[in-house]
């Protein structure tokens, strides 16, 4: 018996004039599945989010969300779909409050289920995504006097507040201190086990991938190097010479 | 929550108040600048929804608010149509030329949108000034006195309330507007369109709602206009009236309505005192532009805000 993928990426290429940042990539992510999509900086992680998020039109190839292909579906469609993302270079609506951020993100999952809220359980319900996040101190605050770290988080706050299936996150524990990682690491656990969340995580903090993703894609200059479990991945020479290098050979 | 509710509504009463009988209390003229400033209201709220809640610097205002001006004057004089009814007409029409001048126009950003919707606006009035079997040209058009349900508009007394009314009901449709979720979409758009996009905002649709509500208000701001004035002369509606509502939203500071209020009410009182010197006006406006642009880019409503929250070292 076969479980279909619930996102399939089929043989993406994805061109940029002469460039070609993701060649014939293909990776099926499994329903409630931590899959992590590492490799060097420049590898194409962030051009097969964009790609999934519709941001970018792929050379060829195709990338199926639940069955069905996502190639006409608009950039703006896609949360409409159950998909939320977190960007790696910080996309966050800088000049409104921290609590207005996660509000747009309610206004997608509420434009989804075809409900209304009054202006008060908008808030309540925006205050309680922080209170999950850890942020719930800063909702009065602009995005922007936040620091990195806070950001971060604000991020994946508004990419929650849609209520997705599947949640994309780029580099979500850049700027976060140890101990924020590993209030992550728990808040990512969680959404997987236990709501049932699929996430596909690209991320350079190499514990937390290690310690939380199911399965494992490397990504070295747009192609894929190696797949599998944790451990197996740990052990592939090939990743350990494109990115892990030393540090990885030692372990 | 610097400033408490009860003090809010209590100030809010109390202006309401105050504007209630200015024109028991004050001469033609004082109640002819309050009419003109109530309009300035309208623009500047209207022109805030487009460059200061969704980031669009669309600068064609003063196109629409003509069209609504010689819409509602042409349609009352010439064909009878009763005033409110050619109000709405010349809302219709601004918001129609509105929303097709959005709909080419949304690819464009920044400067190549601002040159583009300039030249449209400096096309309107070149239409306003030749159109001479239209508008009568560079002679300019008298409107009618406006007539509202039976009641004749004669003077500028008549028609405060009228204007008073339409103004207080365009700031609260306004205030709720702005907090419900296509307020929100436009403020998405504004700060981030990747990550709109990512949260299901169509910013095509989004930008286009902005430029034809933008221009529906300036459409009302001109119509209403109609309703106090009984000239209307095309070399008033060229850029630098654009630029005075644009000053007005700077001033008061961008995408805040109570910033777009106090600009208009700011900006309309410096208009007339320059009035006896209306070729320093376009110099003066681009010099507040400027200074405010260096030294208050939150504007006057920014440097309120500062002043009153209680983290003082919070305000940037």
């Amino acid at each position: 018996m076969t479980v279909t993928p619930f996102l399939s990426i089929k043989n993406l290429t994805v061109k940029f004039g002469g460039l070609t940042a993701v060649n014939d990539f293909s990776m099926d992510v499994m329903p409630g599945a931590i899959h992590a999509l590492i490799g060097p900086n420049g590898a194409g992680k962030s051009t097969v989010f964009n790609c999934i998020s519709r941001y970018y039109q792929p050379a060829s190839g195709d990338i199926l969300f639940r069955g069905q292909s996502l190639m006409r579906t608009p950039a703006h469609g896609t949360a409409g779909l159950g998909i939320a993302r977190t960007f790696q270079n910080l996309e966050l609506f800088n000049g409104i409050s921290v609590l207005e951020n996660v509000m747009v993100g309610i206004d997608a999952a509420l434009a989804r289920d075809g409900k209304r809220l009054s202006p008060r359980q908008m808030r309540s319900e925006a205050e309680a995504i922080l209170e999950r996040t850890g942020l719930a101190n800063y909702r009065d605050e602009q995005a922007d006097a936040l620091d990195f770290g806070h950001q971060k988080l604000l991020e994946l706050s508004r990419a929650l507040a849609v209520k997705p299936q599947l949640l994309l996150l780029d580099e979500p524990a850049a700027g976060l201190r140890n101990r924020e990682i590993a209030a992550l690491d728990k808040l990512l656990v969680d959404l997987a086990r236990k709501e049932g969340l699929t996430v596909i995580l690209v991320e350079h903090v190499m514990q937390l991938v290690m310690s939380i993703s199911d399965r494992i894609t490397v990504l070295s200059f747009g192609q894929k190097i190696a797949e599998g479990l944790p451990a197996e991945v740990r052990q592939n020479q090939q990743v350990i010479e494109a990115y892990l290098g030393r540090e990885g050979a030692a372990a | 929550m610097p400033i408490s509710m009860p003090a809010k509504l209590s100030a809010a009463a109390a202006a309401l108040i105050a504007l209630i009988v200015l024109p028991q209390l004050t001469s033609g003229y004082v109640v002819y600048l309050a009419n003109l400033m109530l309009v300035y209201i309208i623009l500047a709220i209207g022109l805030n929804i487009l460059i200061g809640e969704t980031g669009q610097f669309g600068l064609a205002h003063v196109a629409f608010y003509g069209i609504g001006i010689y819409t509602t004057a042409i349609l009352t004089s010439r064909y009878g149509v009763p005033f409110p009814v050619a109000v709405i007409a010349g809302m219709l029409l601004a918001g129609a030329i509105g929303f097709l001048l959005g709909a080419v126009s949304f690819r464009m950003r920044d400067i190549y949108l601002a040159l583009s919707t300039f030249a449209f606006g400096e096309a309107m009035q070149w239409v306003f000034k030749s159109w001479d079997a239209v508008t009568n040209g560079p002679n300019g058009m008298r409107i009618p006195q406006a007539s509202l349900f039976g009641f004749r508009i004669t003077n500028d007394h008549d028609a405060y309330y009228v204007v008073l009314a339409v103004a207080i009901v365009t700031v609260l449709v306004t205030i709720l507007l702005m907090q419900s979720r296509l307020g929100r979409a436009f403020r998405a758009v504004r700060e981030s369109e990747p990550a709109a996009l990512a949260l299901g905002v169509n910013v095509r649709r989004t930008k286009v709602i902005a430029f034809t509500l933008s221009a529906v208000y300036a459409g009302l701001a001109g119509g209403i206009f109609a309703s106090f004035s009984s000239f209307i002369h095309p070399d008033s509606l060229g850029f630098t009236t654009t630029i005075l509502v644009l000053t007005m939203i700077v001033v008061g500071g961008l995408g805040s309505i109570a910033g777009a209020v106090m600009g208009a009410l700011i900006l309309g009182l410096i208009q007339e005192l320059l009035r006896q010197a209306p070729s320093y006006q376009e110099i003066i406006y681009g010099v507040i532009l400027i200074l405010f642009m260096m030294y208050a880019p939150k504007g006057v409503i920014g440097a309120l805000k500062a002043r009153f929250s209680r983290s003082g070292s919070a305000a940037k």
